[in-house]
């Protein structure tokens, strides 16, 4: 939309026409005899001329300089560029650049899930004929990503990194539910705290008594509803009931803990899900074509800092030489 | 020597130096004015010499002292000389042949070496300058002081704007009493105009006007440059243009307003002189202050 700022360059039009001279007529010699002669049409030249032009000038590049601030333009200034995400294998990244042929091209290092969210936001910033690699663990996005230009992407899975979650259980059936929790898969390593800490993210309450009030965590598997009074008015989805407290959110269930392995995968599978987030996936390397539909998203301004210094510059020496210039 | 007096005026800044250059190509016999016995007034009486003229010799003198005697006359004109210059914004038109020539310093010197012939006969002169729609006087007088200040007035004169008007002109005319001879120097293309009024009323006064109509060559011969636009000093608005088909409707308007100003000077008996500025100026001088009817 800052792009429609441009469709105002014809302002530039007024000040042009300002110190544009009248035409004028042609020079004429005086002839005291004159008199004796017919009067004949004033023959008048079209000639442009132009009243103090360095004030025109300096005119005209203030309005282009406050149109350009408005449009927010972007310099396509960037080269060949490989865009390694963080943690990937220096040397895998070498020997895919090098094979790639852009051993030489700029290195761009960002964490791996914004690699391309900022090649899409940055793409209007690469020349038309830089060559754009993005290499290492790239995940998955959600969305088919489309670019306006070419872009590849060759990924190399990195080892998941091990995450420690960390579950407190209050329970007289704690065996039932570390045999649960045992059973989860994957990545993420569930550890038992004897006590609730800081680190707690879910706390298993399957206790006839309410918690102290003290105790928070993001989330609370509660058995008895009568000890969580906010459970009276909680949303009920297949038998699952949630609400939201000051201690956290909580989740009721009547059949719990579960009995059956496929309950407690789907429990599981939605703590996953809804609280921990989905494990990433690392991309199939492959190369996106421009798309001529794709609209990059709006600059950010990189080079408005520059445009608003250019501005007051201009400003300060147009009023300067309009004020000598009345002197 | 015409072009060479010509452009002596064109590029001399000082005046007197132009005027003694010009009255000595004159020579002498203007200087036998013909106020010469107006002023004729008794001074004293000196020893006859060989060669007095007889009709000088005091005779009732001679009989009472058995000698002869010679009036000798201080000769005093009462007769002022006044020279009227137009510094309207038309004089200022130039010479197309002679550069950085034109009318109002062609008028100027002229002006400026009758006055020098009145200074030297012993005539009162004065000045009357009239431009910018204002009249400027330099009252009558005599000596060579009042020469310098007459041709410094002269000199100052610049082109500008019209004549004045009727009325600002008639209310000046009572510079001229005693009786006086009036040396006019204008381009006569405003006729009638306030200046002619006042010429002619003043030589109904019994006043001795001789008028002198400058122009330029260009304007006899109708032979100005058709490549330049032209306009009319005195009137702000109006482009005017001149080319081989403008020609004779020229010529034809010029020479039926100088012949109007012509009939109406001789109507009312004024002596009129019609110079090109490109001319010799002491040839002009001559006629123009030749006595008419010689």
């Amino acid at each position: 939309m800052n792009a429609l700022w441009w469709l105002a360059l014809p302002v530039l039009l007024l000040p042009i026409w300002w110190h544009r001279k009248k035409r004028v007529q042609n020079q004429a010699a005086p002839m005291a005899t004159a008199r004796f002669l017919p009067r004949t049409e004033p023959r008048q030249t079209r000639i442009w001329l132009w009243s103090d032009p360095l004030l025109l000038l300096l005119r005209c590049l203030l309005l282009i300089a406050l149109i350009a601030w408005l449009a927010d333009p972007v310099y396509p200034w960037r080269g060949d560029t490989v865009v390694v995400t963080q943690g990937a294998d220096p040397a895998w990244v070498e020997g895919q650049a090098k094979e790639a042929g852009l051993a030489n091209a700029e290195r761009v290092t960002l964490p791996a899930a914004q690699a391309l969210g900022w090649v899409h936001t940055h793409e209007r910033e690469w020349r038309a004929d830089a060559r754009l690699l993005v290499l290492g663990d790239v995940p998955m996005p959600a969305a088919k990503p489309v670019f306006g230009r070419q872009v590849e992407v060759r990924t190399q899975a990195a080892a998941p990194a091990k995450v420690e979650r960390h579950v407190y259980i209050a329970s007289e059936r704690a065996g039932e539910w570390r045999r649960m929790f045992a059973a989860q898969g994957g990545p993420e390593k569930i550890v038992i705290d004897d006590t609730p800490g800081a680190a707690t993210t879910l706390i298993v309450w399957d206790r006839a008594e309410a918690p102290p009030t003290s105790l928070r965590a993001g989330l609370w598997w509660v058995t008895n509803p009568s000890a969580f009074p906010e459970l009276a008015k909680a949303r009920n989805l297949d038998g699952l009931r949630y609400a939201d407290s000051a201690r956290g959110r909580l989740w009721h269930h009547a059949d719990w803990p579960p009995q059956h392995p496929d309950a407690a995968r789907a429990l599981l599978d939605s703590w996953q899900q809804l609280h921990v987030g989905p494990r990433p996936f690392t991309m199939a390397p492959q190369v996106f074509a421009a798309s001529p539909g794709a609209n990059a998203p709006a600059p950010g301004g990189a080079l408005r800092g520059v445009l608003l210094a250019i501005l007051a510059a201009l400003f300060v020496l147009e009023r300067s030489l309009t004020h000598a210039r009345r002197r | 020597m015409s072009l060479a007096n010509t452009a002596l005026i064109a590029h001399t800044r000082k005046l007197d130096l132009v005027i003694r250059h010009v009255l000595a190509g004159l020579g002498h016999g203007i200087h036998a004015g013909r106020e010469r016995g107006a002023g004729v007034e008794f001074s004293e009486y000196r020893a006859y010499v060989p060669g007095d003229e007889w009709r000088r010799v005091d005779w009732k003198l001679a009989a009472r002292a058995d000698r002869y005697f010679v009036r000798e006359a201080e000769r005093d004109s009462h007769v002022a000389v006044w020279l009227v210059l137009d510094a309207s914004a038309s004089m200022a038109e130039p010479s197309r042949n002679v550069d950085g020539l034109d009318k109002l310093a062609y008028a100027r010197m002229l002006l400026g070496c009758v006055a020098a012939i009145a200074q030297r006969q012993g005539d009162a002169f004065g000045l009357v300058v009239l431009g910018g729609g204002k009249v400027a006087f330099t009252e009558a007088s005599r000596g060579p002081r009042h020469l310098q200040r007459v041709l410094a007035q002269l000199q100052r004169a610049e082109p500008a704007g019209s004549l004045p008007d009727a009325e600002t002109l008639k209310a000046s005319l009572h510079f001229a009493q005693s009786p006086s001879a009036i040396y006019a120097a204008s381009d006569l293309l405003d006729w009638p105009s306030p200046l002619s009024i006042a010429l002619t009323r003043l030589r109904q006064m019994r006043h001795d006007v001789r008028v002198l109509g400058l122009q330029t060559q260009a304007e006899v011969d109708a032979s100005f440059s058709g490549d330049l636009a032209y306009r009319d000093p005195e009137q702000e608005e109006g482009v005017f243009r001149f080319g081989a088909d403008l020609k004779e409707g020229y010529r034809r308007n010029r020479e039926a307003h100088f012949g109007a100003v012509t009939a109406q000077c001789r109507k009312n008996d004024m002596p009129l002189t019609l110079a090109a500025i490109e001319q010799s100026p002491i040839e002009v001088l001559r006629r123009w202050l030749r006595r008419p009817g010689r």
